[in-house]
């Protein structure tokens, strides 16, 4: 998308940017109200957070939810599960995937066609129907209450979701590239390594957050694999905790808040890179 | 003996291909396969730690069929999935075009409502229970100040309400994907096009009726498939916001199938009750593949 800076010359264009401004600004105002009100709820002291009336702003301004919550030894131990199911699905998925989107990328070989058609079916694919048959396989193979359980089957969506977002980037680079590492002595492994990645930067990018956001905000496969509260991650133990807090609004907000807080941080910083790997993929331009 | 250049080259390329694909089969095809092989025999807790099950036809989905509560959940579902589409398409459409005009925020704002969709589904699905809660909800307390409703409403303690609060947390989310696939598509359309039509006397009425929507087919249709799949196999909202509650009155197959394998450990039933959820993804999606495979290569 190219931006282009528009200027408004005429009173009559400047009065239609202040108007569509303002639309614009009041769509964003109901739009991230809710992260505005995640916020606020997370601020509150116990009474106004649950009283029956509501304040659109925190009256007495406290951090003790937050306090309550990164003080909890249960709930640093799901923040702990956490990342380590993110990170763990993250390279997992990257392992697996994006050298099957170089390769299918950059080499005609037969059956690509089959492939593809593969990894795009299995993106869409729902996680209730894994639920059942991975649970029963997982028992057998002792990996209930385990990281690698969630890990691998979080994986198995984000690995599809790499080679269909990384293939477009890989078929993008010039051949030229190859044939200068070729005559630098480069193999095909080094050529994949010290050319190939850096030259997509962007979009490993974009796969690396979304496959790390895919662990982050995993529920179903987490929650079912792993039965043990000790071994869940925060989204799994969301209920564990409402139940803890009770009426408690202001501490169960602050719960969600931290655990929306690496996303937002996330999507603030590399915006336009988790932008263009929504898209990517899904409607071919 | 020496391999062709074509030969080694093709071997190049399933060395990088492979591992990722037998990944998929393993972690995906078997369990795959083997959800179907559930689906008709009746493993349940007891007889899967006997291993007394046995083959019972199609008598799991029979059972489902005669069940009023999978009859309920079953159009629960395609409710849930047309009410979604509808407010999400409609209004990410209009959206997409607002933003599409040139003025100064509109970059930064596109961008920013965007947050919503990647938030945990179950961070959305806690806050949407806090925001329509009876008395210290602040959508009752925003309704009431507006004149909308007297009463504070009990909004996830009855049925259909329960389903239009569901609704409208997932288009928090889904509008703004909506908008930006079909932004995209908007973006593919050259600028020409219109100036030739304007030249021609064209209202902006007709230049969207004749310009924008049938360019916009592929986009369109790509959007509502997507959104169809992505929507039908919803499961975190409903399991965080309201269990499926009141009695089934948001329970989808998503959910209901979890229902079936982890809180009844019926694992058969669940397996068929994905597989019903399963196939009407396939239907959908066929349509989709058959479109995305006419453009590429």
């Amino acid at each position: 998308m190219v931006k282009k800076r528009a200027s408004f010359r005429s009173p009559k264009e400047s009065r239609r940017n202040i108007i569509l401004c303002v639309i614009a600004v009041l769509i964003a105002v109901v739009f991230l109200f809710p992260i505005y009100w995640i916020l606020a709820m997370s601020f509150k002291t116990d009474a106004e957070s649950f009283g029956k009336i509501v304040t659109y702003y925190p009256h007495t301004f406290t951090i003790e939810p937050w306090v309550m919550n990164l003080t909890d030894r249960e709930f640093l131990s799901s923040l702990k599960n956490s990342l380590l199911i993110a990170v763990f699905s993250m390279v997992i998925s990257m392992v697996f995937g994006v050298p099957a989107a170089y390769g299918m990328g950059r080499y005609k070989v037969p059956g690509r066609k089959g492939f593809l058609l593969t990894f795009l079916v299995t993106q869409m694919l729902p996680a209730s129907l894994m639920l059942t048959p991975m649970y029963l396989i997982f028992n057998k193979l002792h990996l209930l209450g385990t990281y690698l359980g969630p890990a691998i089957a979080i994986a198995s969506g984000s690995v599809p979701f790499i080679v269909v977002t990384l293939r477009p980037y890989f078929k993008g680079v010039p051949t030229a590239l190859d044939d200068a590492a070729r005559i630098d002595g480069c193999g095909v492994f080094q050529a994949f390594f010290k050319i190939m990645i850096p030259a997509i930067k962007t979009g490993v990018i974009t796969v690396v957050v979304i496959s790390f956001l895919n662990g982050w905000n995993d529920l179903a496969y987490s929650m079912t694999f792993n039965v043990k509260p000790e071994m869940r991650p925060l989204t799994a133990n969301i209920y564990k905790f409402q139940s803890k807090y009770g009426t408690k609004w202001n501490c169960i907000m602050a719960y969600g808040a931290i655990l929306v807080l690496p996303v937002i941080l996330l999507f603030v910083f590399l915006q336009k890179y988790i932008v263009g790997g929504l898209t990517a993929g899904a409607v071919k331009e | 003996m020496k391999m062709t250049i074509a030969a080694k080259k093709r071997l190049e390329g399933y060395t990088f291909i492979l591992p990722g694909f037998i990944y998929i089969l393993v972690v995906l095809g078997y369990p795959l396969v083997y959800n179907v092989i559930l689906a008709f025999r009746n493993v349940n807790v007891k007889t899967f730690k006997s291993g007394t099950d046995v083959f019972v036809g199609l008598q799991n989905f029979i059972d489902l069929f005669h069940d009023p509560t999978f009859l309920m959940v079953f159009k629960n579902t395609f409710v849930f999935t047309i009410g979604c589409l509808v407010f999400q398409f409609t209004i990410g459409f209009v959206f997409a075009l607002f933003f599409s005009k040139k003025f100064t925020l509109a970059g930064p704002i596109r961008g920013m409502i965007l947050v919503g969709y990647m938030m945990p589904m179950s961070v959305s699905a806690l806050l949407g229970k806090n925001m329509f809660d009876v008395s210290s909800g602040v959508i009752n307390d925003l309704f009431m100040k507006l004149h909308l409703i007297q009463q504070p409403a009990e909004w996830l303690l009855k049925g259909n309400t329960a389903m239009a609060a569901i609704i409208a947390v997932n288009c928090w989310v889904g509008i703004p994907f909506n908008m930006l696939l079909l932004t995209s598509g908007l973006t593919g359309i050259s600028q020409d096009v219109y100036e030739s039509a304007e030249v021609d006397g064209a209202t902006p009425l007709q230049k969207f009726l004749h310009i924008t929507l049938p360019l916009m087919k592929p986009a369109i249709a790509s959007v509502l498939m997507l959104g169809f799949i992505y929507t039908f196999k919803a499961f975190d909202l409903q399991f965080v916001m309201t269990s499926g509650g009141p009695l089934n009155a948001t329970d989808v197959l998503g959910t209901y199938s979890y229902t079936l394998s982890f809180t009844q450990y019926e694992f058969s039933k669940g397996s068929a009750a994905a597989i019903v959820l399963f196939c009407c993804l396939f239907i959908v999606g066929l349509f989709y593949l058959r479109m995305i495979s006419k453009e590429d290569d």
